[in-house]
Parts: C-alpha cells; sequence; structure tokens
C-alpha cells in the first residue's frame, strides 16, 4: 500500500554544471606533391601547431595522404564525423574551417525554429480553460 | 597502378602528450613486475621477431605508431609510464578540465576495469570504490536537505536514477570515453579496457550479504524498507557475494594449460557486444570509469575538488522525481495522513467539468481538507479526476523542499571553518506515512 517507486535516469545538460567540447579528435590529411595540398601544407607549418596547442581537450592527428585532396575531418562524442575537403584553400581559410569542426555539436544541421529548448517546465503553467472565471460571452 | 595507402598504418601523432605528469609508485612496481612476467613466458629467447608482422605490414615503409617495449602484449594491461605518450589519454584529461595535480598515469589506471587487469594494484576497484563512496555520499546529503520528506524507497530510486550506473554509464558516454576493442598490455591507455568474457571482482558499496541472498534472488521475496537500510547497499539492493574462489581455482589452472593452443571458443565474440549481459559489463566498467576518476580527484586534489566535480558532472543532471511515484490507494494514503497530520479528513468536490454527456468530457475535481486545497487533477472520469487529485496532494506533501541551494553538511567542512559559520540544522521530517 505504501508508496512505490519507479525507476528513471537522469537527463544530461551540456553547460549545465560542466561543459564537455563536443568535437573529441580532428584528422587533417595532405598530400606532399599536389598542387591543392599547398594551403594545407603551409597551415600545418605555421598555424597549427598555434590551434592544437590552444585546444588540449582534442585529439588531433595529422597523416599523409599521397594523391588526394587535403582534408580536415571532425569527430563527435555522439559518433557521427564531419569531413570537410579543404582543396586550394589558403592557410587562414583552413583555420577558420578547423574553428567550423571545433565548434559543431556533431549533430546533423537542422533549422532550429524555437529560441529556447528546455527540459524544465514552464514557470506560467499551462492555460487551461476550466480555471479562472472563463470569458463572458 | 599505386596501391592506396592505408591511412590508419601511416597515422602519427603530431602531438605528443602534455608533460608535467608526476610519476606514481604503481610504475615502479610495474617495472619491478614486467621481469617477472618475463621470466614466466617462454618467449625470452624469440626475442628478435617483430611484434607487428602478423598483419603483414612491411615496417621498412609504413614505421609502426608507437615503439613498445618488448613483451608489452603479454601484459594485461598498458605500463604506466605509456600514458605519457597517449594522445587520447591527454585529450581526455583536458576534456575534464581536471586539475594538473592529477597525473595522467592515475588518470590511465581509472580505465582499467577489474576485468581487464585482475591485480588490484594496476585495476580501478580501489579507486572506483573510493570515487563511489563520494558520489553516494553527496547525492545522498543533497536529497535529504532539499527533499526531507521523500519515502525511503522513492529516495533509492531518486539515488539509483542520479548515482547509479546507468546515469554513470551515460556520463562516460558523454564525456566521450572510447572503448578498446579487447584489454591487453599493447592497446592505447586512453581507451577504457573491460574484458566482456570474464567479470572482474570489485569490491562496491558497503552492506551486509544476506545470508538468504540466494533465496531472496530466486524466489522474489520482499524485502522490508527497514532492512534495506540496514542490510542492503546505497540503492537498496541486494548486496551479492563474489563468486567462492574455489571454483575459480580450478578454471584458472585449465586456461593455464591451455594457454598457447586456445582453441576454445570464447563466450562472447565481439561481434555479439549487443547482449544484455555484455550490456551489463560494459554498463558496468563505464560506471566504475566515472566513480574511479571521483576517487582519482579526492586522491590527488582532495575533497573539496572531488566535491565540485560530483556537483559539476553527476548532482547538475536533471532528474524529475515527480516521475519516480507510484501511489496504489492514494485517497486512501492520503486520508491517513491527514488523520495523522491532524487536519479536516479530505474531501473531493468538482471543481468544474464539461461536456458530461460527449464523448470526451473533463472534471477537474479539487481535494479538501477543511478550507485548504490540497490538491487538484483533472480527468475523463470523476473517478480519475479525485485520484488524480489525491496523487497531487501526496505528491505536494513529499516532495516538500526548503528551498534549492541550501547548504548541506559537508558544505561545513569547506567553507564553515573559514567563514566561521555556524551549521544550522536541517527540516529533519518524521518518517513516511506508512512503512512496510
Amino acid at each position: 500500500m505504501a508508496v512505490k517507486a519507479l525507476q528513471a535516469v537522469s537527463q544530461g545538460r551540456n553547460g549545465v554544471g560542466a561543459f564537455i567540447l563536443q568535437c573529441k579528435r580532428i584528422d587533417l590529411h595532405y598530400c606532399d606533391w599536389a598542387g591543392s595540398s599547398k594551403g594545407m601544407n603551409g597551415f600545418i607549418k605555421s598555424l597549427f601547431p598555434k590551434f592544437a596547442a590552444a585546444h588540449p581537450q582534442i585529439e588531433f592527428t595529422v597523416s599523409p595522404r599521397p594523391a588526394k585532396h587535403p582534408v580536415a575531418i571532425g569527430h563527435y562524442i555522439n559518433g557521427r564525423s564531419k569531413p570537410i575537403c579543404v582543396r586550394n584553400m589558403e592557410p587562414y581559410e583552413i583555420l577558420k574551417k578547423l574553428e567550423l569542426l571545433r565548434d559543431a555539436s556533431g549533430e546533423k544541421l537542422k533549422k532550429v525554429t524555437k529560441p529556447v529548448r528546455s527540459v524544465n517546465e514552464s514557470v506560467r503553467g499551462i492555460w487551461s480553460p476550466y480555471h479562472g472565471n472563463g470569458m463572458p460571452l | 597502378m599505386m596501391k592506396r595507402l592505408r591511412i590508419e598504418r601511416a597515422t602519427g601523432q603530431l602531438l605528443a602528450a602534455r608533460p608535467g605528469a608526476a610519476s606514481t609508485p604503481s610504475i615502479a612496481l610495474r617495472a619491478a613486475q614486467v621481469p617477472v612476467r618475463h621470466s614466466s613466458s617462454s618467449a625470452v629467447e624469440a626475442e628478435p621477431t617483430p611484434i607487428y608482422e602478423e598483419d603483414g605490414t612491411d615496417h621498412s615503409r609504413f614505421p609502426p605508431l608507437e615503439k613498445l617495449p618488448p613483451l608489452t602484449s603479454t601484459l594485461p594491461s598498458p605500463l604506466p609510464e605509456r600514458a605519457l605518450q597517449s594522445a587520447k589519454l591527454a585529450a581526455l584529461h583536458a576534456r575534464l578540465s581536471l586539475s594538473p595535480k592529477i597525473p595522467l598515469q592515475t588518470l590511465a589506471r581509472t580505465l582499467v576495469d577489474p576485468s581487464a587487469d585482475p591485480s588490484p594494484q594496476f585495476n580501478n576497484s580501489s579507486l572506483a570504490f573510493l570515487g563511489s563512496t563520494i558520489i553516494n555520499y553527496h547525492a545522498s546529503e543533497s536529497f535529504m536537505v532539499h527533499y526531507p520528506r521523500l519515502p525511503m524507497d522513492v529516495l533509492y530510486a531518486a539515488m539509483t536514477g542520479l548515482a547509479g550506473p546507468a546515469p554513470l554509464n551515460r556520463i562516460a558516454k558523454a564525456w566521450g570515453t572510447e572503448v578498446a576493442a579487447a584489454p591487453g598490455g599493447e592497446v592505447d591507455p586512453g581507451l577504457l579496457q573491460f574484458s566482456l568474457e570474464k567479470t572482474g571482482e570489485s569490491v562496491l558499496g558497503f552492506g551486509y550479504t544476506r545470508t538468504v541472498v540466494e533465496k531472496i534472488n530466486k524466489n522474489n521475496w520482499q524485502r522490508s524498507v527497514a532492512s534495506k537500510v540496514i542490510y542492503d547497499d546505497d540503492f537498496g539492493q541486494v548486496i551479492t557475494p563474489p563468486p567462492q574462489p574455489e571454483e575459480e581455482q580450478p578454471a584458472a589452472e585449465e586456461e593455464k594449460d591451455s594457454e598457447f593452443s586456445n582453441t576454445s571458443s570464447p563466450k562472447f565474440s565481439p561481434t555479439s557486444y549487443g547482449s544484455s549481459q555484455t550490456r551489463e559489463l560494459s554498463e558496468k566498467a563505464h560506471a566504475n570509469f566515472v566513480r574511479a576518476v571521483v576517487g582519482a580527484i579526492y586522491t590527488h586534489s582532495g575533497r573539496e575538488a572531488a566535491k565540485a566535480f560530483v556537483k559539476a558532472h553527476i548532482l547538475s543532471r536533471h532528474l524529475d522525481l515527480e516521475r519516480l511515484f507510484a501511489f496504489k490507494h492514494p485517497t486512501l494514503e492520503l486520508a491517513l495522513l491527514c488523520a495523522r497530520e491532524e487536519f479536516d479528513p479530505p474531501v473531493a468536490r468538482l471543481l468544474s467539468e464539461t461536456g458530461r454527456l460527449s464523448r470526451t468530457p473533463v472534471f477537474v475535481v479539487g481535494i479538501y481538507s477543511g478550507n485548504d486545497k490540497l490538491g487538484e487533477g483533472s480527468g475523463a472520469t470523476l473517478e480519475h479526476a479525485r485520484l488524480k487529485a489525491a496523487m497531487h496532494a501526496l505528491k505536494a506533501w513529499y516532495l516538500y523542499s526548503p528551498g534549492q541551494g541550501l547548504r548541506v553538511p559537508s558544505d561545513v567542512l569547506d567553507d564553515g571553518v573559514k567563514s566561521g559559520k555556524a551549521w544550522e540544522p536541517v527540516y529533519v521530517d518524521i518518517g513516511e506515512l506508512i512503512s512496510r
């Protein structure tokens, strides 16, 4: 007769309490010979060490991929990955792309129509037609 | 035609792991143990054979990623000194914003489940035990202060929902923990290592092993709330004793005999990862990893840091306590509550209604004690609305909270000593209404 308990599992809300960056790994692939990798090679030599040092929470891997266009691939905590082809780009353009990979959540891109999405219940409650004095006709 | 290169083989780590991690005594221990493990193996003479030959890689063209110490693959878990070379581990350390006081070797140790390495000097069982006590303490003190009237069963459910294995498993996954396909000395120390074939023995949770534990598990005996408080663990679960060591001994000897002719198929192949038993093992390993991280923080950075970490990662999660209640006779229980508290007996009154004769009627019923409205509910029948109103009233009673963000007992240890602010006693309820 006493109160029985049901089971539930708490929901995580990233950023409430602690924030975990969703991008966990970025792979950079380059080619030593091809011209489309010129910017990528320059980026790896000039800008990349600073970028990598500024983001210790991301694991970076750099590897050659001969006779292919250069590519940057972000891997995310939700298991998805986001590849960006960076052929013929300048080092600073590639830096922008890496920042995009860093800031992405890994979710599929979708249109956000509501300004706020929350698990908290509404403070004002839901309007009820059965309460109050109603509307005089 | 040019043969296509395999990217995985050619991958190199640009970033070295972050230095500055202090060495732990376990390094010396392990270094001392390695030769012992060498001498027990017959492969010492066959030293010059390359380790990576079995996959047919030409090492003159594609050098191995990491030069492993000899006989690494015979160890059950990676050597502690390899933690400094792991980029995954350094990234995990930074992702959790751990203090530099916590060395990478300790973080590597939190990733080794007892099922991967049975030696308590190298697995995370001791850290996980320490972490579980800290997590459970902070979770329960938070519930006690913020919801003093929670019935004991609901409190156990809330503890399980906030600090049990299922939420901790989700936390570990949300940290981006990656899992090694199989445990071994050669795997990256930044991967979570556990075995799907055997369950490790880890001492987790205080409690008393009931003498009738087998009968409870077999016949599904009911346990009273009072006995759960006295005997069982922090989540009100029966503590099952670990398997007898007598049964383990012959199995271990058999394994030794068939070490080199191990043709018998394992109980779980990697493809059967989705079975309920393997999922349970995975959940347990992930949960123990989170507990071990808390234990490591407590060990290296102290109580306050561990508390802040628990608060940020575990207590900050959203758990709707209202959904944990299941009432059987809410009206009767409400009547008993009113009698105990010397309120007027509860009376249900119809507040408003619409479409009584239609297909979709709505009745709004309020429960009153004298002139005070205790609860309100709406439903398609009068009975349903009355029951919902009674449940609403009971939940309002049980979920009473003196306020959010109150001081909890452990706050006195942190700032009470410095600021000299005395502890103000919190509200303690006289107990739940009907207890089994």
